[in-house]
């Protein structure tokens, strides 16, 4: 909207610094003219023609350059280790597509969300130095976007991993030994049904509210001679002694909007062909909102992480997989109807 | 639509067809007549032939007949030409052949009914979910289609549902009632059930697509005017009240599917919903039985006439139900 | 037949004059759809106490339950003829999971305190799911007459 309005301001400025040049002195005029930016839009001077081209070519290239990475004859990858207790995998970046029920085999009905892991690749590998000095991480990417509206800084990142540039960036703690090449693609495979999750994303945003959505105050009643006080905070602390109030006092203010994570969400299955999670339970943010997957942190869900893919899955090695997998407990609707004892 | 009228059933009794119209089942007694011929060939031999003759005969003048009422339309008239022609191919051999019966049966099941009907849980709602998420739950509950028979049934058709129910006796419930709602998009559909037992109202919420469902049976298929009979609630018990071991009626798989004009006398007040305000708009209670009609003027005082002007609620699915039809379709067939 | 014919074609005179008659003069409320204190509730046994016409319909006064809201298997304290009464809930007017009944009344039965039910039959269909809540209503199960 800024840019555009500055696009607007340019174009009328000219016009009126050309009628009126003769009458004024054009230095009064330039002062009308308040933001010149230094950047330009990629079609302001392209012809349709020349835009439809550069669209159509940009989308081959993301094409040629997504099947690129999934050729095995290309350079070799990093050296790969085995599975260990305690290990931390690398994530995925996922799209919320919404929610269904699925049932389980006693008859039970549980809902899910889906989650589908579109065009998700590692971008960059951050070491111990770079990073925080504690940790390795991986930065990894998720669904593709045009290239003409990013910074040169930013499309650098990507031309590097040679990848498209991605919509959600985000960073990903993993031991040393799972370290992934930049590049690589990412599937929803890398997650086995019956392992548990971790979710964030950015939550819905309420706008400023106050306590009684904010914080679930009880707010006073309706009457017995209440004036103007319903739904006010009441009292925010001690009075003398402390003589102020203290930090992190729950008020009113902006709700929503701020990362949240769903601890230990169980996986019910997993669709290798269109990439899609089904993750117990209700996960933060709105519908086709971005999000970061990975291994549970939880302690106790930590035996659920057998054997999985390491450090991630690759197709071409592990590649006849099942269009879909399921948990143990899950009912497949291929199967005939319950009788239950 | 013609090409589904061409692969209309073989019904296994005359009873079922009693509903239809006078030329379906002069056509119908003829076919009868014809096929049986067709299966007693190896013994007469020849001697059918005139049979064959007298029945076309016979024919010819159903379909004059049929023309001068202004019954059918030319749909009709290629629908019994196809007939014929497959009776008379079965007739050729010199040696018993099983008839060509069960090849009709086959085209009907492939095909399905000829009146195609598309599950309102189908429709995805309007919103910004990704299609996609509505394509890949199709899929989930194609499957289950497959699996489980789950028939076309409207609000105010009676069925009887059998669910798998570990407390009961026998493990199996069965529960026979009066559809009053369906709802819900998806895998997530349900359906209401409402019966009268032993005075007693009684209403279960089936989910459509849930694995405890054995068996769902249509036993009298039609609709009412209203598409939510949440109504009945506050309706005498007569209108709701279904016995529990009703035999189910035939259902012509042809046709509009019928309407029962039935409108129904309420309770006195207090109801669970003011009825007559218009946001229901309902057609199917007789108003004038319970309301005085300064009542129902009153009650137009929450008539929002200018909602039916709002383009921006207007939600047109047509286009969309005939490509999910054909996915729905292509799918199940295969 | 033609006599019931006819009395058929009464009775529907008569409700049809009924219903018109029928406005109340005093207001009426709904019956409650959750079963908290001072539900009203419809007593389903065959129990003296639960049969014999009172001025007062009987009157939850306790749950006891954490949350005070009674469900299908839920014992309450009933205020029935000017007596206090425990009794079972075996149906209400609110919906619960899908897949079990939902009933136009709320019902129950008047059991003793330890458990075992005041009345011999029960009337009115019962819900199946009340079999999984507990082997002490084992006698008022006995004694339901139809399950749904």
């Amino acid at each position: 909207m800024a840019a555009w309005s500055c696009r607007f301001l340019l174009q009328r400025g000219t016009q009126l610094v050309s009628l009126r040049a003769a009458a004024e002195s054009p230095s009064h005029l330039v002062g009308c003219i308040r933001t010149v930016k230094t950047t330009t839009w990629f079609d302001e001077h392209l012809t349709e023609d020349n835009q439809e081209y550069m669209r159509k070519t940009t989308a081959e290239e993301y094409r040629r350059q997504t099947a690129e990475k999934l050729n095995p004859l290309k350079d070799e990858p990093w050296q790969r280790h085995e599975w260990t207790e305690g290990s931390r995998r690398v994530g995925l970046v996922a799209v919320k597509l919404g929610m269904v029920p699925v049932w389980s085999k006693t008859g039970e009905r549980h809902v899910v969300t889906m989650l589908q892991v579109q065009d998700c690749h590692v971008i960059k590998h951050l070491s111990k130095e770079e990073f925080d000095g504690h940790t390795a991480a991986l930065v990894v990417g998720g669904k593709n976007v045009s290239p003409f509206n990013r910074s040169e800084s930013q499309m650098e990142m990507f031309r590097n991993a040679g990848v498209p540039p991605k919509q959600k960036v985000t960073t990903f703690k993993v031991s040393d030994n799972a370290l992934i090449k930049p590049g690589t693609p990412l599937y929803a495979a890398h997650y086995r049904p019956g392992q548990y999750v971790d979710v964030t994303a950015k939550s819905i945003g309420k706008g400023f509210q106050g306590v009684m959505k904010r914080w679930g105050f009880k707010g006073q009643p309706a009457t017995h001679g209440q004036t103007k006080t319903h739904r006010r905070p009441g009292a925010s602390g001690p009075g003398g002694d402390p003589a102020k109030v203290f930090k992190g006092k729950k008020m009113p203010g902006r709700m929503g909007n701020v990362y949240v994570t769903a601890h230990g969400l169980k996986i019910w299955r997993v669709n290798t062909k269109y990439n899609v999670l089904y993750v117990n339970g209700s996960i933060p943010g709105h519908k086709n909102c971005l999000l970061k997957v990975r291994d549970s942190v939880l302690p106790t869900r930590a035996s659920t992480l057998l054997s999985p893919p390491f450090p991630t899955y690759f197709t071409e090695e592990d590649g006849n997989l099942d269009e879909d997998l399921y948990d143990d407990d899950y009912f497949i609707h291929t199967e005939p109807s319950l009788t239950l004892t | 639509m013609s090409s589904c009228q061409t692969d209309r059933t073989v019904p296994p009794s005359c009873g079922r067809w009693a509903t239809l119209r006078l030329g379906q089942i002069a056509f119908q007694r003829h076919f009868d007549r014809h096929g049986f011929r067709s299966t007693c060939a190896c013994v007469c031999g020849r001697s059918d032939m005139a049979a064959c003759g007298k029945g076309l005969d016979k024919f010819m003048f159903s379909l004059r007949l049929l023309r001068n009422l202004q019954l059918q339309n030319e749909r009709f008239l290629s629908t019994s030409v196809c007939r014929l022609a497959v009776g008379g191919s079965s007739e050729q051999p010199p040696k018993f052949t099983p008839p060509s019966k069960p090849v009709i049966v086959d085209k009907t099941q492939t095909v399905a009914s000829t009146r195609s009907h598309l599950s309102p849980e189908f429709i995805p709602p309007r919103q910004r979910t990704n299609p996609f998420k509505f394509y890949i739950e199709r899929k989930d509950m194609i499957r289950r289609r497959k699996v489980l028979n789950i028939p076309e049934f409207y609000a105010g058709s009676i069925l009887a549902v059998t669910m798998a129910d570990p407390n009961a006796s026998g493990k199996m419930n069965r529960f026979v009632g009066i559809c009053i709602q369906r709802g819900g998009h998806g895998l997530g559909a349900t359906f209401v059930l409402r019966n009268i037992i032993d005075n007693q109202g009684v209403e279960i919420c089936y989910e459509l697509y849930s694995p405890r469902i054995q068996q769902i049976e249509v036993l009298k298929l039609e609709k009412r005017l209203d598409d939510n009979l949440m109504y009945l609630r506050d309706a005498l018990p007569e209108y709701c009240t279904v016995d529990p071991d009703m035999k189910p009626e035939p259902i012509s798989p042809t046709g509009e599917v019928p309407v029962n004009k039935l409108k129904v006398r309420m309770r006195p007040k207090p109801w669970s919903k003011r009825w007559e305000r218009p946001k229901f708009n309902i057609q199917g209670i007789r108003f004038d039985r319970s309301l005085t009609p300064e009542q129902m003027e009153h009650a137009q005082k929450w008539a929002q006439p200018w909602r039916e002007y709002d383009m921006l609620k207007e939600y047109d699915t047509s286009k969309l139900e005939e490509q999910i039809l054909s996915e729905v379709q292509r799918e199940m067939s295969k | 037949m033609a006599l019931s014919q006819l009395s058929r074609s009464l009775t529907g005179l008569f409700v049809e004059t009924s219903s018109v008659i029928h406005q109340r003069t005093f207001s009426v409320t709904a019956v409650a759809a959750a079963i908290q204190k001072m539900t009203r509730v419809r007593v389903v046994d065959n129990s003296p106490l639960g049969t014999t016409p009172y001025h007062r319909a009987p009157r939850v006064i306790h749950v006891y339950t954490k949350n005070g809201i009674g469900k299908v298997g839920d014992r309450v304290l009933l205020a029935i003829k000017g007596q206090k009464k425990k009794a079972l809930i075996v149906g209400h007017k609110m919906p619960g999971d899908r897949m079990t009944p939902r009933f136009d009344s709320n019902n129950v039965v008047l059991i003793e305190d330890n458990g075992n039910p005041t009345g011999t039959r029960i009337k009115v269909p019962i819900p199946t799911h009340l079999r999984k809540m507990d082997g002490d209503y084992s006698k008022v199960l006995a004694i339901a007459s139809s399950f749904v």
